[in-house]
């Protein structure tokens, strides 16, 4: 992707995904737009660059937020790479599948950081947290990257895509 | 020992060269140039994770904080106000209707509320009357600003939210965050015009406690979507629905102020501790206006 894609996502993400998500809240839970955008990434572009993306995504949420730096830079380039990897092989960027591969990323990010934050504070409430943040969360975080995805596929993301399917055949 | 000589060992690195167009072209076969993208990764992951456990231990780094929040603030205000005017347009004209009622409402709620007031007064000046006597120290409300929240949590690992008032309005990192429900957290970072505030349900949260009921004391600390008492004794009286207030100890919020109410309380016969879950007085999902008290 271009540079200054980046630089667009990396400076208004953020903003976006605290202010702007929040008349989208339901009981407190707000779709994960960082992890939507990453995962789109994923499917445009290679695994290594995804990677990358993810881990500058997660790094500026860390710094941003009150988080230990480099915990969502670890979960999100992982989450980056294994989109990337997955992008490989999504030919369809309006797929409802995308949505289901999507919710299935943050439910593993999710489960993935309340199990290092069970190692590195103790005692976090895993079950309660599985059940009322990370499974909904996943779930809406689902259904904004597909309605994400339709909305893309409409216009020239998908001739992007289609670009790229050539370059792979080749 | 030639690289690519027949005593090369495996992994070492090695090289093919042939000539493609009269140009000479040089392939590494050997393990780390075979997998340097893999490699990069490795030592990239390592390095973060690295970063993290250094953290733990020594507290959490500051990089580059200040310019982060700087622009994401100045974001978020912009999105806010935008969205607020847009919603305050609208609001006014489907609020326009109920204006009458609400009015009606809100004159009868002055009324009670003066009522309550003067009651009220007079118990502060009877109870000031007593302290003296008792050469007690007198109590002062804490002087505060109000602030409006532009923008909730941004990473999955800690929860936080973003204030439109910073260190021009005389806050400062560390200072107490209220609501009238009670305590929201604590200052994490400061820019003129905008503050990081750490909610008590962030993992890096943690607050003197006592139970209403029994004075028993305690250290609440976060859990993300809830909050416990760190290493509370297996024989302390703690109850389900125990009402957790500010003891002071902490020197950050003033003693009294309501915290979280105990929701489970877990005791194992093998364990010195028994596990204490709480929920905090405030609802973090609908907080729009919050006080910081500056003294």
């Amino acid at each position: 992707m271009k540079p200054r894609v980046y630089v667009f996502i990396f400076l208004l993400l953020i903003p976006f995904q605290a202010s702007l998500l929040n008349p989208l809240s339901l009981a407190g839970i707000k779709p994960d737009l960082a992890l939507a955008m990453l995962y789109i990434i994923g499917l445009l572009t290679s695994p290594g660059e995804a990677a990358l993306a993810g881990i500058g995504i997660g790094l500026l949420q860390d710094i941003g937020s009150a988080s230990l730096i480099g915990l969502t830079g670890i979960t999100r380039g992982l989450v980056g790479l294994s989109a990337g990897l997955l992008g490989r092989r999504v030919l369809d960027i309006g797929s409802p599948s995308n949505s289901i591969f999507l919710a299935v990323f943050s439910l593993l990010e999710g489960i993935c950081i309340s199990l290092i934050m069970q190692v590195l504070y103790g005692s976090v409430p895993f079950f309660s947290l599985l059940a009322e943040r990370i499974l909904p969360q996943a779930l809406y975080t689902g259904l904004l990257g597909f309605l994400f995805l339709q909305f893309m596929g409409g216009r020239d993301i998908s001739a992007m895509l289609r670009r790229r399917t050539v370059q792979k055949e080749l | 020992m030639p690289a690519n000589g027949p005593g090369a060992l495996a992994g070492e690195r090695r090289t093919i060269s042939r000539r493609v167009n009269g140009k000479r072209l040089t392939r590494m076969t050997g393990f780390i140039p075979k997998h340097k993208k893999l490699l990069s990764f490795l030592f990239l992951f390592s390095l973060l994770f690295w970063l993290v456990t250094v953290q733990v231990k020594n507290g959490r780094f500051t990089f580059m904080e200040k310019p982060v929040l700087a622009i994401s603030g100045f974001f978020e205000r912009i999105i806010t106000g935008s969205f607020n005017a847009v919603v305050s347009v609208g609001n006014g004209y489907a609020f326009l209707v109920s204006t009458h009622q609400e009015n009606q409402r809100l004159k009868e709620e002055v009324e009670r509320l003066r009522l309550e007031n003067a009651v009220m007064s007079e118990i502060l000046l009877e109870n000031e009357r007593l302290r003296d006597a008792l050469n007690f120290k007198r109590l002062h409300p804490p002087a505060s600003v109000m602030a409006q929240v532009i923008g909730k949590e941004s990473s999955p690992s800690s929860s936080t939210v973003t204030i439109n008032k910073g260190s021009d309005a005389g806050i400062e990192k560390g200072m107490a965050v209220i609501t009238s429900a009670g305590v929201v957290g604590k200052v994490h970072a400061v820019l003129p015009g905008t503050s990081k505030i750490m909610l008590l349900t962030d993992p890096g949260s943690t607050l003197a406690v006592r139970v209403l009921r029994n004075r028993e004391e305690g250290l609440l600390e976060g859990k993300l979507e809830s909050c416990a008492i760190k290493y509370s004794s297996y024989y302390a009286d703690i109850q389900e629905g125990d009402l957790l207030v500010t003891s002071g100890f902490d020197g950050i919020y003033p003693k009294g102020l309501s915290v979280a109410t105990v929701v489970r309380v877990t005791k194992h016969e093998a364990r010195a501790f028994q596990t204490v879950v709480a929920e905090p007085a405030v609802r973090f999902s609908r907080l729009e206006e919050v006080l910081v008290l500056t003294k």
